[in-house]
């Protein structure tokens, strides 16, 4: 008689894959453990700056859109030399990276400005997209899975608003997107309601970053947690016998449509970032 | 039921997805900071550059095609004008021609005319003449014969002159009476 077999636990499989570790994971081959570094310790700050899954993939998906980038560059400069329009991969990416310039960064933010918020916008998408699709790919991860991924790189955004408009409107015309003149009042009550609206306007400040990170962190997660839940069911019923292979067939079609939608998830939610974090910026830049 | 899954560790003692790490968070920012520099100095500027000259270059094309099309709108104008200038004068020219040739042709047959009764005046003035000449030149002869009958009757030789102004009255007489 052997052991009674322990029930599947969905929950505990589920985070297994999108929660961060010390190792990357590469079932049925084996893992690779990552370096544990001592933690710093900065008052009552605990700083473990030791390379996990999420960063590890972090990197990869710099390197690898880097890289991608570099080569389509490399592309696009040999054509112009022989003067011709690049095609084939140099000329998708070209398209891509000029949608990203024109249609989201200047769109958003202006013919002036644009430009110089340009490569940032468009490192934003490009970085993005990448650690979405990461996600997507075998033993992948997505780190834009992680809480803390998309609230940095949402800090990053709003640093970039704020100081940016701060920077175009000069100090006097930045506290006024905070203590805003209320067009009509006079007196007391103009000062009353301009401080009554100061609450309001930085929480709209700190909101917008929120929303950021959350949107992002919670439609890349979400996407996870979907998938991984439907291959739990599989795991769910493997008992059942001959019928276990019409539930693992019928789940595995539902995955796969799944996956085909998270791939558009990817690209939308790295344009939905990038063009909110434009959108963002132009409305700071044209404050009056 | 969902709540313990919200406060779950991940694997190896780390948060799972729902507690973020400040780790995880400084080192997003060190990854990503070189990554834009990178990208702003190495991929950008080359992709923009290019797509920018490219769109310089058609934008240059079209200017020029545009030029070239307004220089040929105009060169056909210019055309046309000058092709309803010749046809006109060509019409002048024709319709000259004809009024000339029908000018010509009316004097020419104004002057036939002209002629034809200058001749016809001519002739009848001549057979008028000749016909008159014919009529003195019998009167005479008949004066004549008319003086040498009654001289030859009267035996004796008259005067002629004064016999020819009595015997031309006569006969003067003798045609208005008739």
């Amino acid at each position: 008689m052997s052991a009674p077999q322990e029930p599947f636990d969905i929950a505990e499989m589920v985070f297994h894959h999108t929660g961060d570790a010390h190792q990357l994971d590469f079932a049925p081959f084996g893992t690779i453990q990552l370096p544990q570094w001592q933690p710093i310790h900065l008052g009552s700050l605990v700083i473990d700056l030791s390379p996990t899954r999420h960063v590890v993939f972090l990197m990869l998906a710099a390197v690898l859109a880097y890289t991608l980038l570099q080569i389509a560059a490399n592309g696009i400069a040999k054509a112009r030399r022989e003067g011709r329009a690049p095609g084939g991969y140099a000329g998708m990416m070209e398209a891509f990276v000029v949608f990203v310039r024109n249609e989201i960064a200047i769109a958003n933010i202006g013919k002036e400005m644009g430009p110089r918020y340009a490569p940032l916008i468009m490192a934003f998408f490009f970085f993005i997209l990448m650690m979405n699709l990461l996600g997507l790919m075998p033993w992948g991860a997505s780190p834009t899975g992680n809480l803390a991924v998309t609230a940095a790189l949402a800090v990053m955004s709003f640093l970039v608003i704020e100081i940016g408009g701060m920077v175009k409107l000069g100090f006097k015309g930045y506290m006024g997107t905070i203590f805003p003149h209320i067009e009509g009042l006079h007196g007391p009550g103009a000062v009353v309601m301009t401080m009554a609206m100061a609450p309001i306007e930085i929480l709209s400040k700190l909101v917008k970053p929120i929303a950021l990170a959350i949107r992002l962190f919670g439609n890349m997660l979400a996407g996870h947690f979907v998938i991984l839940s439907l291959f739990g069911i599989v795991f769910l019923f493997g008992s059942l016998g001959m019928w276990s292979y019409g539930i693992g067939a019928v789940t595995a079609s539902v995955v796969l449509g799944v996956m085909f939608l998270e791939l558009i998830v990817a690209f939308l939610q790295a344009y939905v970032f990038a063009l909110l974090s434009a959108v963002f910026i132009g409305l700071m830049q044209h404050e009056h | 039921m969902m709540l313990p899954l919200l406060y779950a560790t991940g694997e190896g003692g780390l948060p799972a997805p729902f507690s973020p790490t400040i780790g995880l968070f400084i080192w997003t920012f060190v990854v990503f900071l070189p990554f834009l520099w990178l990208l702003s100095k190495f991929v950008f500027p080359v992709i923009v550059k290019a797509t920018a000259d490219r769109e310089a270059a058609i934008a240059k094309q079209l200017a020029d095609a545009d030029k070239t099309r307004a220089d040929a709108a105009g060169y056909l104008a210019e055309q046309r004008e000058l092709l309803a200038a010749a046809r006109g004068e060509a019409q002048g020219i024709v319709a000259e021609a004809r009024q000339a040739g029908d000018r010509e042709r009316i004097a020419a047959i104004e002057r036939t005319r002209t002629e034809q009764d200058e001749l016809l005046a001519r002739a009848k003035r001549e057979i008028q003449g000749e016909r008159e000449r014919a009529i003195s030149e019998i009167r005479r002869e008949a004066v004549d014969l008319a003086i040498a009958a009654a001289g030859k009757v009267v035996g004796q030789r008259l005067d002629p002159a004064a016999d020819r102004k009595l015997v031309e009255e006569y006969i003067t007489t003798l045609r208005t009476g008739a």
